[in-house]
């Protein structure tokens, strides 16, 4: 565990790092409070700092309260050193934002067990650091595929196509439906239906850019937001994605299975500022199109009810490089 | 060494009690004590200057690094003297009593000092 120790005088300082070192701790030393601060700033810096009251710069409780204003950073346990005693001033040291204090000339078996204490406040601040992270993956994503659940990926859908008409970008909305999944659940079980849907989540996150996003809609639904994706090329890449589903096989317990999907498309461009609920709308009536179009295909959303399929030389395009 | 028929309060310098302190590192003693050396010197003549010209703030500053590194060598009763002129020079104290407190200081450095060389000489040798 890495420490922090803030004390102007040598022989103090010295013998601080020395017990600290024996206790087996990483300790970094300085001088005064301003180089304490640019240590407890360090992205990565000490969580366990030792200061001393009386410092050249900023003293003691200077450096508690420049700490503690700064908010969403790992918690920093502070103990004051001081040759006070008075109770004012202990009142004084903690209400700058230390966790505790020590009287000069410190007790090393006191020192440490002090730090123990501070060790176990941090260790506690992990876990719930940890809890809330989880919680939070928890609420935004699928627990069988770990993609982005529906209202997740709609929040950002909705962020996503407010940009790109700021910017006057084009966002591409994929709504894709994994063709004949109810017979994989009939005939072969659950298991392997929740197996081909992970696998089917894997292979989109695959196909697609790193700030793209993937989430699971419904069942076996997906939908995919392509970010500021130039609509000339949205086609294919769509075409790419289907393609990544019924180039290979899927391996499941029960054996290999061939499997497609069905994709809608819609522009962003095409529409213009429409509600959320609309796009998709439209884009599912594409999705549907394409399943009535014999399914393993791509049609696309086009204002006023037309709904069109790729052309012609996308599909062949997409073909000859797979 | 100093007569064992006095008490712990009153010894000038508490081996024993530093020897804890360090945890019997026998080398980080001896550092501390050349970090003493070197800086006591030079912070006691700056102290003496303040006093001399009564200013007061750097007066309870130094005489407050003092008292710290004092009290971390197990020198109480120098430690002590310190803690007293800190306290006067804080409070806006009497000349007269500033000095008289830098005289008790002093005294006592006088017989911290030379029991500092004397084990110095003796690790040494």
């Amino acid at each position: 565990m890495r420490i922090l120790i803030a004390d102007d005088e040598a022989l103090s300082r010295r013998l601080l790092e020395k017990t600290l070192e024996h206790a087996g701790y990483e300790v970094t030393a300085v001088e005064n409070g301003k180089r304490a601060l640019e240590q407890l700033f360090k992205p990565d810096g000490p969580r366990l700092a030792l200061l001393d009251w009386v410092m050249p710069e900023l003293d003691g409780p200077g450096v508690c309260r420049a700490v503690r204003t700064r908010s969403e950073q790992p918690y920093v346990y502070m103990v004051l050193l001081t040759s006070k005693g008075s109770k004012e001033e202990t009142v004084l040291g903690l209400e700058s934002g230390a966790d505790d204090y020590l009287t000069k000339p410190f007790d090393s078996e006191e020192l440490r067990a002090r730090l123990r204490v501070g060790e176990r406040i941090l260790l506690l601040e992990d876990r719930l650091v940890q809890a809330r992270e989880n919680m939070r993956f928890r609420a935004t994503h699928d627990s069988l595929t770990s993609l982005l659940n529906r209202s997740a990926v709609m929040d950002l859908l909705g962020r996503e196509l407010q940009r790109s008409q700021r910017e006057h970008k084009s966002t591409a909305i994929l709504l894709g439906d994994v063709d004949h999944f109810k017979r994989v659940n009939d005939t072969l079980g659950h298991v392997v239906g929740d197996e081909v849907l992970i696998e089917i989540a894997n292979r989109l996150l695959s196909a697609v850019r790193s700030y793209d996003y993937v989430g699971r809609y419904g069942g076996e639904e997906f939908l995919i937001v392509l970010n500021s994706c130039d609509p000339n090329y949205a086609p294919s890449r769509a075409e790419e994605i289907r393609k990544s589903i019924s180039n290979h096989q899927i391996n499941t317990v029960k054996g290999p299975l061939s499997l497609t999907m069905s994709l809608g498309l819609l522009l962003s461009a095409d529409w213009g500022p429409r509600p959320i609920e609309d796009l998709l709308h439209e884009a599912d009536i594409a999705l549907y199109e394409a399943k009535a179009a014999g399914r393993d295909c791509l049609r696309i959303a086009k204002p006023l009810g037309k709904i069109e399929a790729p052309p012609v030389a996308v599909q062949q395009a997409v073909r000859r490089r797979h | 060494m100093k007569n064992s028929e006095e008490s712990i309060s009153e010894q000038v310098w508490n081996l024993p009690e530093l020897h804890e302190r360090v945890e019997n590192d026998q080398e980080l003693l001896r550092e501390l004590v050349t970090i003493f050396r070197r800086d006591f010197p030079r912070t006691i003549r700056s102290l003496e200057e303040a006093v001399a010209a009564g200013d007061l703030k750097n007066s309870a500053s130094l005489s407050h690094a003092l008292k710290g590194m004092l009290a971390n060598l197990g020198a109480a009763r120098a430690a002590a003297a310190a803690a007293m002129l800190e306290k006067m020079a804080s409070s806006a104290g009497e000349e007269t009593s500033l000095k008289n407190a830098l005289n008790a200081l002093q005294r006592e450095a006088a017989s911290l000092l030379p029991e500092l060389d004397a084990y110095m000489k003796e690790v040494r040798r």
